[in-house]
């Protein structure tokens, strides 16, 4: 195997192998690296930074929606209680009405029925009257004799009684 | 050996314009481009030079193009650039913790180095060498992170680094049998990494290299011409994502391995 021919192989292979390798090492890889390691590493800053601040508003968006939540249900339970103190006392007051009407009301009917009691009163009076008057001239065409009023008054009273 | 003949032999009738058939090693001949003499060892611009040169020039372009203009949100280029490099980035975070990213660095020079040289000896037609192939040339890596380590190891713990090798909680005579082991085991490190690179690296191009050579004689077959060279040129095709697979796994091997030995270094286990 020619590598193993170390006499002529192995030191100018060594030779050039330090010398190249002094200029890559040296001449290209310490010229560019630095440069991009600095760029790599603003970029992994700038994404930590990034994420960090989003971290920060998504809290703060938590926190503000966490608010609102707690805003809205306050005002739901207040909304709630003002609506039936509301009712109440609407309920309250309709009752009030509806007693007064029902007052006024069962007035009236007490009027109403004095009034009715009242006419059919008068009006037994008239009946009591006409049916002697027409007992009487009954009575004075059947037999030509008047009986008289007061007779046929008390008739009329006696029947109406026994009626009524 | 008679294989190595026949190469060099090669060699000498390509000079001549001569044609003949290469054999499975002939590709990890070493070919002198200009010769070179520094203070004594040879030190000439080879094959193996050339094609560590042009990896680093693509690693170069990858580069400089890809960090050209860095912005927050990368283009391609940036992009593909930073996906290797966070690649590296996080083995060194797992396996060394937060002291790693220092070395990141010099793990991610290693890994594309390993990586670009042994994709660029996948390259069909061009002549392509693998540097990685070659045991000098791992085994100058190896050592590399090997020196790293101990550097690091002393320089962060001082004479304390030897407790690394020292078992917790055993009687003298054990712990000393066990010491032995583990500083055996630890300067054993550079050669198994060094081995593995090249070993794997090698084995895959010898099987390329045969199996073409069956397509060649298998397809020349008299009688019926191509048709018995389709079966090896599927296995080749085969081979060869196996083998692309294999560039990718053995560079993340490397630089895997290169940060488990620096966690030792860093946090003494």
């Amino acid at each position: 195997m020619p590598q193993f021919d170390f006499a002529n192989v192995f030191w100018p292979q060594l030779f050039w192998l330090t010398a190249l390798f002094a200029v890559l090492y040296f001449g290209i890889i310490r010229t560019t690296l630095p440069r991009l390691s600095k760029v790599m590493d603003e970029r992994e800053d700038r994404i930590t930074a990034d994420l960090a601040s989003a971290r920060e508003a998504k809290e703060m968006s938590d926190r503000v929606a966490e608010e609102y939540q707690a805003e809205i249900n306050r005002s739901r339970e207040e909304a709630r209680g003002k609506l039936a103190a509301a009712k109440l006392e609407a309920a309250k007051a309709s009752k009030k009405r509806l007693a007064a009407a029902d007052k006024r009301l069962s007035a009236k009917v007490a009027e109403a029925e004095q009034q009715i009691s009242a006419a059919r009163n008068a009006a037994n009076a008239a009946l009591r009257d006409i049916a002697a008057e027409g007992a009487e001239a009954i009575v004075a065409r059947l037999t030509g004799d008047a009986p008289g009023r007061k007779a046929a008054l008390a008739r009329v009273d006696a029947i109406l009684g026994g009626v009524n | 050996m008679h294989r190595l003949g026949l190469a060099v032999n090669c060699q000498t009738i390509r000079k001549n314009k001569g044609f003949c058939m290469a054999g499975p090693m002939h590709q990890f001949e070493i070919a002198t481009l200009k010769p070179l003499e520094l203070a004594g060892y040879d030190a000439s611009f080879t094959n193996s030079s050339l094609w560590m040169a042009i990896a680093i020039g693509v690693i170069g372009v990858f580069m400089f193009v890809g960090t050209a203009r860095p912005q927050l949100v990368p283009g391609r280029w940036q992009a593909a650039v930073e996906y290797v490099y966070d690649f590296v980035r996080n083995m060194l975070d797992e396996n060394v913790g937060p002291e790693g990213r220092r070395y990141a660095p010099l793990i991610f020079a290693i890994f594309m180095f390993v990586l670009i040289c042994n994709l660029l000896g996948l390259l069909p037609w061009v002549g392509a060498f693998t540097p990685t192939s070659h045991i000098s040339v791992t085994l100058g890596l190896a050592f590399l992170v090997f020196t790293v380590v101990c550097i690091v190891g002393f320089w962060r713990h001082g004479l304390h680094f030897f407790s690394l090798f020292w078992p917790k909680d055993t009687n003298i005579a054990l712990g000393l049998f066990v010491f032995l082991i583990e500083v055996l085991s630890f300067l054993s490190r550079p050669f198994t990494l060094a081995i593995r690179l090249f070993a794997n690296m090698t084995a895959g191009h010898v099987l390329l290299k045969v199996f073409g050579t069956f397509v060649v004689t298998l397809g020349s077959f008299g009688a019926l011409p191509y048709v018995f060279g389709v079966l090896p040129l599927a296995v080749n095709v085969a081979l060869t994502a196996l083998e692309l697979l294999i560039a990718v796994v053995q560079a993340y091997v490397f630089a895997l391995l290169a940060s488990l030995y620096l966690n030792d270094a860093v946090n003494l286990h």
